[in-house]
C-alpha cells in the first residue's frame, strides 16, 4: 500500500510529515538570509549582514519571540490561542522593574515574585476557559485589556529606567561568548522540546489538543492538562519579559504591546495548527528567526517602523496561504 | 432538564441585569449620574460601537471572528479625511469634498473586506489568521497615511453627521437628538431587515449553524461566507467615518482595541460562537453594557489611572456572568460535563 500511495503521488514530498515542514522553514529561513544580505550588501561596508555580530544581534532579537513563541506553541498544542502574553510580559517586567528600581528588592525575590505572577495569570487564563467556560479566544483577549490597564496603573503612566547590574546580566551579559538571552532561549527552547515530544503530560497536550472529549474518555484530567498549559505560557512570557527588560534596561507599561502580531505570526508560520493538536516547536524557532531576519534587514535598509506591523500581516498571511496551497497538491 | 431554566432571573438577558447593576451602581455613588443628558450622551457615544458590533454579531454568527474590524474602522476614517482635507485645499466645495471623502472612506471599508473575505471563503484561511494579519495591514497603512498623528479637519457638513442637532436646527428638544444615533438606527434596521427577511440572513445563520450541511443543501457558502466579511467592514467603515465627524479628527490609533469591544457586545448580547445563534437586539443590549461601563466611570469621577484597568475589568466579569447564565439557561451547571 505504501508502494502504490508513493506511486499515486508521483515524487511529491510528504508535506505532512514534521521533520519535512521543519525542513521546509530552515531553507526558507536560509533564502530569506541570502535575499537580505544581498539588499543590505553595500560597496562602503560590504555584507554587513553576514557580520557575526549582526547574526548573533538577529538570533538575540529572536530569543524573546522564541521565548513566548514556546509557551504559546504548548497552548495552541492543548487547546487554543493565549493572546494575552503581550500583556502579560509588560505587566509582569513592571512589577519587577517597579520592585527593584523603586523598594529597592533584592532582584533574585523580584524575578520569582515576576515569574510567579506571570504563573498566575496563566492560572487565571486557564480557570477562566475550563471552569467558566469563555472561548479562549474570548478569555485571554478580555485579560490582554485588563493586564494592559493595570500594568499603566501601576506604573503610573511613567517610564523605569537603569537597573542594577547583577540584574542586567540576563539581558546583556555573555557566557562563553555567547549573549545570555540565547542561552536562556535555548534552554526554554530545549525543555519546551523535552516536555513536549518526551513526557507523559507533553503527550497528554496532544491528545487534548487533538481531541478534547477522546482525552477525557481515556482518562486525562484535560481541565488540568489546559491550565498546565496556559499557566506555563503565562511563565514563559514572565521569562520573556525579564530578560527583555534586564538586556534594554528599561520598562514601560506599553513594552509587551507590540508582541501580539509577531508571536502569532510566529507560531502559525511555524506550522503549529489553530485547531489544536499540532504542536510544532522546531517549526517556531525557524519561524522566528525568519522574522528576526526580516526585521533586521529592514533596520538596516532604514525602512520606517510603522510599516512593519503591514509587513508581518502581509507575512501570516502569506505563509498561511502558501502552507495550505503545497498541502493540498501534495 | 435544571429546575433553574424556567425561573425568571434567568430569563431575562444577562446584559439587561448587567447595565441595572451598574447603573444602580453609578446613581449610588453620583447621584447627578441618572439625567436625561447623560443618557442622551450614553447613547450618542455608543452609537459608534453598535455599528461596528453589528458587524461583529454577522461575522459571529457565521461562526467566524473578524479581529481586523478595528483596523477598518481605524484606516476607512483616516482615508475619508485624508481625501476631504486634500479636496479642501484644492478648493472643492464642502458638499462635493465631504460626499468624495464618505466615498472614498466606504470604499476603503468595501476593499479591505473583500480582501478578508476572499482569504477566509476561497482561500480557505481561518478567518482568526486572516483578520489577523489584515489587522497588522490595516493598522499599517493607516499609521502610513496619517504620518503616525492625526488629521483635524473643519468641514460644517462633515461635522453635522457627528454632533447633536441643537448645534444647527434651532427647535426644542434637538439637543435630546444626534445624527450618530439616526446613523446607529439606520443601520440597525437595515442588518435586522437582512439578518431576518433576505437570503443573507438565513444562509449565513445556516452555515453559522453547520457549515457543511448548508452547503450540501446548495447554499453557496463560498459567496455568502465572502459577503459577511464583506458587509461587517462595511459596517467598520460606517463606523469609522461617523467616529471622525464626531471628533472632526481621524486618529491613526483611534480604532486599536475595539474589535474587542465590538465582539464582547456581541458576546454580552448572547450571540454565540457556538452555532449559529443570537441576535441584533442582545448585541444593542450588549452595545449599552460597554457604553454603560465606560462613560459611568468617567462620570462618577474614577481617576483616570484606575479607568483602563477597571473598564476592561468590568467587561469581562459581565463575559463571565452572561457565558455562566446561558449555560444554566440550557440547565449545564459544569463546562464540560453536559
Amino acid at each position: 500500500m505504501g508502494l502504490a500511495r508513493v506511486a499515486a503521488r508521483g515524487f511529491v514530498p510528504d508535506l505532512e510529515r514534521p521533520w519535512m515542514q521543519s525542513a521546509a522553514r530552515f531553507i526558507v529561513l536560509i533564502l530569506v538570509c541570502i535575499v537580505m544580505a544581498v539588499l543590505t550588501r553595500s560597496d562602503e561596508y560590504g555584507l554587513v549582514f553576514l557580520n557575526v555580530r549582526n547574526l548573533l544581534n538577529i538570533v538575540r532579537n529572536a530569543s524573546i519571540l522564541i521565548i513566548i513563541g514556546v509557551g504559546e506553541t504548548i497552548t495552541l498544542t492543548a487547546k487554543d490561542v493565549d493572546l494575552s502574553v503581550g500583556s502579560v510580559l509588560s505587566l509582569t517586567s513592571v512589577v519587577a522593574a517597579i520592585m527593584i528600581n523603586r523598594h529597592g528588592v533584592d532582584y533574585p525575590f523580584a524575578i520569582v515574585t515576576a515569574l510567579l505572577i506571570g504563573a498566575a495569570l496563566g492560572l487565571i487564563n486557564g480557570l477562566l476557559i475550563t471552569h467558566v467556560g469563555l472561548p479562549p479566544f474570548i478569555a485571554t483577549y478580555g485579560t490582554l485589556w485588563v493586564l494592559f490597564g493595570f500594568a499603566y496603573l501601576i506604573l503610573q503612566g511613567a517610564v523605569i529606567y537603569g537597573f542594577p547590574a547583577g540584574f542586567r546580566v540576563i539581558g546583556n551579559g555573555n557566557l562563553f561568548g555567547i549573549p545570555m538571552p540565547i542561552i536562556v532561549m535555548a534552554v526554554v527552547f530545549v525543555s519546551g522540546y523535552f516536555v513536549l515530544h518526551h513526557t507523559t503530560l507533553g503527550r497528554r497536550f496532544f491528545a487534548t489538543g487533538a481531541n478534547m472529549e477522546t482525552a477525557r474518555m481515556s482518562g486525562i484530567k484535560v481541565d488540568r492538562i489546559i491550565i498546565t498549559a496556559y499557566v506555563i505560557s503565562g511563565f514563559l512570557a514572565a521569562l520573556a519579559g525579564l530578560v527583555l527588560i534586564a538586556y534594554t534596561n528599561g520598562s514601560e507599561a506599553r513594552i509587551g504591546d507590540s508582541y501580539l502580531l509577531p508571536v502569532m505570526a510566529v507560531v502559525v508560520m511555524g506550522g503549529t495548527s489553530l485547531s489544536g493538536g499540532q504542536g510544532n516547536l522546531v517549526g517556531t524557532l525557524a519561524a522566528a528567526l525568519i522574522m528576526a531576519v526580516i526585521y533586521n534587514g529592514m533596520n538596516i535598509l532604514a525602512v520606517p517602523a510603522i510599516w512593519q506591523s503591514l509587513v508581518v500581516g502581509l507575512l501570516i498571511i502569506a505563509t498561511v496561504l502558501a502552507d495550505q496551497w503545497l498541502r493540498r497538491r501534495a | 432538564m435544571n429546575p433553574k431554566s424556567s425561573s425568571r432571573f434567568v430569563r431575562v438577558p444577562s446584559a439587561a441585569w448587567v447595565i441595572t447593576l451598574m447603573m444602580i451602581i453609578f446613581t449610588a455613588i453620583n447621584p447627578r449620574y441618572l439625567t436625561l443628558d447623560n443618557l442622551v450622551n450614553i447613547v450618542l457615544q455608543n452609537a459608534v460601537l453598535l455599528i461596528l458590533a453589528l458587524g461583529a454579531t454577522l461575522v459571529i454568527l457565521s461562526e467566524g471572528i473578524d479581529l481586523s474590524l478595528g483596523s477598518v474602522l481605524t484606516l476607512s476614517g483616516v482615508t475619508c479625511v485624508y481625501v476631504m482635507k486634500h479636496l479642501m485645499d484644492s478648493g472643492a466645495s464642502n458638499a462635493l469634498a465631504m460626499m468624495a471623502g464618505v466615498a472614498v472612506g466606504l470604499l476603503t471599508g468595501v476593499l479591505m473586506g473583500a480582501i478578508t473575505g476572499g482569504l477566509i471563503s476561497i482561500g480557505k484561511m481561518p478567518s482568526f489568521i486572516a483578520s489577523l494579519g489584515m489587522m497588522g495591514v490595516g493598522g499599517a497603512l493607516a499609521l502610513v497615511l496619517a504620518n503616525s498623528t492625526a488629521i483635524y479637519i473643519s468641514n460644517p457638513i462633515f461635522s453635522f453627521f457627528g454632533e447633536k442637532l441643537d448645534q444647527s436646527i434651532d427647535l426644542p428638544l434637538m439637543q435630546y437628538l444626534s445624527m450618530p444615533t439616526f446613523i446607529a438606527i439606520a443601520v440597525f434596521s437595515v442588518v435586522w431587515v437582512m439578518l431576518y427577511h433576505t437570503p443573507f440572513g438565513r444562509y449565513i445563520i445556516s452555515i453559522g449553524g453547520n457549515e457543511s450541511g448548508a452547503r450540501l443543501s446548495g447554499v453557496n457558502t463560498v459567496y455568502w461566507k465572502w459577503m459577511v466579511y464583506l458587509v461587517a467592514a462595511v459596517l467598520a467603515s460606517i463606523s469609522g467615518i461617523t467616529l471622525a465627524a464626531r471628533l472632526e479628527a481621524a486618529d491613526s490609533i483611534v480604532g486599536v482595541g475595539w474589535e474587542f469591544d465590538a465582539i464582547a457586545a456581541t458576546i454580552l448580547g448572547g450571540t454565540s460562537f457556538a452555532k449559529g445563534k443570537g441576535s441584533t437586539g442582545g448585541t444593542v443590549l450588549g452595545a449599552l453594557v460597554i457604553g454603560v461601563d465606560r462613560h459611568g466611570l468617567n462620570v462618577i469621577g474614577v481617576p483616570s489611572l484606575w479607568l483602563g484597568a477597571l473598564t476592561e475589568t468590568i467587561i469581562i466579569l459581565a463575559i463571565a456572568f452572561e457565558t455562566i447564565l446561558s449555560r444554566w439557561k440550557e440547565g449545564r451547571r459544569w463546562v464540560w460535563h453536559e
